[in-house]
């Protein structure tokens, strides 16, 4: 029997690339850079952030919840933070780490931030004790904006009424702002949490308390499979599409939302993510993966980005 | 789009702003460089700052800012991954993207301009005939010019010119011809002797040199063995190289009369008086802006700080002070 776990840790892996490979091929051809925005960004700040929070939620995941009010009050849905690891026990980080902003609440002058403990900072950030500060540097990069009249398109004449929203795993916590402006405006947000088991769902009460419409879909009873879920949206929006798609945290995931947004004539952001040094955009070390003539630089997912056009390339 | 109404808010970076400190006159902290006259002797890294980090700090307390390399001709930078953090340190691929001197001019040059203090503008090259043109072409831009013979990570994985001494002297030759501004050559870690190419760019009328940069490095990941960078090998940096470069910067300081200016590791004022102690006259400050934004300001004010501390007029006599 000597061997065996080995072999199972080793096909384990191979799954692993295999899903990772499919994942990021996923997104060949299929990310544009958006037209210019229509309202200025915040200006960035750093500021020591007090830890309020900070709690286990499903097996891997931790939410923090920090008091930082000028980024409470200013940060727009879809943009990030550049959050730090304070050294302990020898582990020094040296690199912040992005992080999406799952909720504002500007007027406790609070975000909040879900991750998941994966690499050696975010075990490391596990570690920070409630009461311990971070300094965190936000609100950055350009977030999802719901189409409006100030911008018309062919298909699109009028303002978003209607959105899908699509999250898996902590890519939900990028798109839960624009479930926060939905329910600010009117919009109805129907929004498709995906993750490997329920009790691994992020944003279960969070779009309970928003008021969104919820379709949860795991792995574990194959619902999330691409077919499935294909399927069932088309059942759901083919007779009346929304106005907008979004969509956060996986690459196949962007794909599908992409060919529905084709099917049903609806626009689709999608947010990336990439490692970065420094989220604003001098260090470029955050290549957004479009094609470009090798002599000009493409866009960057800190500045440029994170929320980028899904377009199908044509074929 | 309403958002919350605004109210009165107190973020930390406001109070650091606010807590900037008076010019001492008893300590004066300015360096020289050839002509130019810096204010203290802190400045980033080529490569770690852009003017939108100026937006982030009060730059007005650097002695200088640097730009990222120019470039003649516009490059796109390398593939994803770009960068990563390993145990050892931050491991950069980025290839330096430039929009050549045209576009820099054009797009970056006022930016940082704007920021009020003195600007060294970088400039790289694959060949040593490439630094004059692209200095002709900045038509006087920039206060000093950085001579990037080091950058580890371009095309040939290569420190080629700024670990020949022959090379480095062509360098710095050729772009004294296009201009009387200061020049600092900026050197690789990977030479057989750093005093020897240190003394070719004295020797062919540099005003100073900056070493070190970061060290050629190939990061894998830890399950599969596989390279994590898109151009496979990189550059490391960050407080893990700091006694690296410190041998570096003693022996180029022992072998020229001209400023060295230290760069590697540096996160504290401590880091950075490690540095003078061993003949640097100034610090550039690169990987730890990323995690403290602030990190240059603060070294600043600390070195101002800890000379009035003791009464010492200058860094040199703090040092000699610890030493008497």
């Amino acid at each position: 029997m000597t061997g065996t776990p080995a072999l199972a840790a080793l096909a384990a892996l191979r799954r692993q690339q295999a899903f990772a490979a499919a994942d990021e091929a996923a997104l060949d051809g299929l990310i544009a850079v958006r037209p210019p925005e229509r309202m200025p960004r915040p200006d960035p700040v750093w500021d020591d952030a007090p830890v309020l929070v900070h709690e286990v939620v499903g097996e891997r995941y931790r939410r923090l919840v920090l008091a930082t009010d000028t980024i409470a009050t200013t940060a727009l849905a879809g943009q990030f933070l550049m959050i730090p690891v304070p050294p302990a026990d020898g582990e020094r980080i040296l690199l912040p780490r992005p992080m999406a902003i799952h909720r504002r609440h500007p007027e406790q002058g609070t975000v909040e931030v879900i991750y998941g403990v994966a690499g050696r900072g975010t075990t490391a950030l596990a570690d920070v004790a409630v009461g311990e500060s971070l300094l965190v540097t936000g609100p950055l990069g350009r977030g999802f904006e719901f189409p409006d009249a100030a911008e018309p398109t062919a298909t699109h004449p009028q303002p978003a009424r209607t959105a899908l929203m699509i999250g898996r795993g902590v890519g939900v916590c990028a798109i839960m702002g624009s479930v926060e402006d939905a329910a600010r405006f009117g919009i109805g947000a129907t929004v498709v949490l995906s993750g490997r088991s329920r009790a691994n769902l992020i944003g279960l009460a969070d779009c309970a308390e928003l008021g969104a419409t919820v379709i949860p879909v795991t792995d574990d009873d194959g619902s999330s499979a691409l077919p499935a879920l294909g399927a069932r949206l088309r059942g759901l929006f083919t007779a009346a599409p929304p106005d907008v798609i979004l969509v956060c945290g996986a690459g196949v995931l962007a794909r599908l939302a992409a060919e529905l947004g084709a099917e049903w004539g609806a626009p689709v952001q999608v947010s990336l993510e990439a490692h970065m040094a420094c989220g604003l955009g001098y260090c470029h070390g955050c290549a957004a993966p479009v094609a470009t003539d090798p002599a000009v630089e493409g866009p960057l997912v800190c500045v440029d980005g994170p929320v980028f056009d899904a377009v199908l390339p044509v074929a | 789009m309403t958002l919350a109404p605004p109210r009165p808010t107190t973020d930390a970076r406001r109070a650091f702003f606010d807590a900037r400190p008076a010019d001492s006159a008893a300590v004066d902290l300015s360096v020289r460089i050839g002509s130019l006259t810096l204010a203290n002797p802190v400045m980033p890294a080529s490569g770690c700052f852009g003017p939108s980090l100026g937006r982030l700090i009060p730059v007005t307390e650097l002695g200088a800012v640097v730009t990222k390399t120019v470039f003649g001709t516009p490059r796109g930078g390398n593939a994803a991954h770009r960068l990563t953090e390993i145990r050892a340190g931050m491991v950069n691929s980025v290839g330096i993207p430039s929009r050549g001197a045209a576009g820099y001019l054009a797009g970056q040059h006022p930016l940082y301009l704007a920021l009020g203090v003195p600007v060294i503008v970088s400039v790289g090259g694959h060949r040593s005939s490439e630094y004059a043109p692209v200095v002709r072409d900045l038509r006087g831009a920039g206060d000093a010019y950085e001579l990037n013979v080091s950058c580890p990570n371009l095309d040939r994985h290569g420190t080629d010119i700024g670990s020949d001494p022959d090379a480095i002297g062509k360098v710095v030759r050729a772009v004294r011809q296009e201009t009387d501004k200061p020049l600092i050559v900026k050197l690789p870690v990977l030479v057989s002797s750093i005093a020897d190419c240190a003394q070719a760019a004295e020797a062919a009328g540099a005003d100073a040199v900056c070493v070190a940069n970061s060290v050629p490095a190939l990061p894998l990941t830890a399950l599969t063995r596989s390279p994590i960078l898109g151009n496979v090998i990189g550059g490391l940096s960050g407080p893990n190289i700091r006694p690296i470069v410190l041998r570096l910067v003693w022996l180029a300081a022992r072998a020229v009369d001209i400023p060295v200016i230290a760069c590697g590791g540096i996160e504290t004022a401590d880091d950075a008086l490690d540095y003078f102690s061993v003949g640097a006259r100034a610090v550039q400050v690169g990987t730890a802006s990323f995690g403290r934004p602030y990190a240059m300001v603060e070294i600043k004010r600390a070195l101002q700080e800890r000379c009035e501390g003791v009464a010492a007029a200058d860094i040199a006599e703090l040092i000699e002070l610890w030493r008497a």
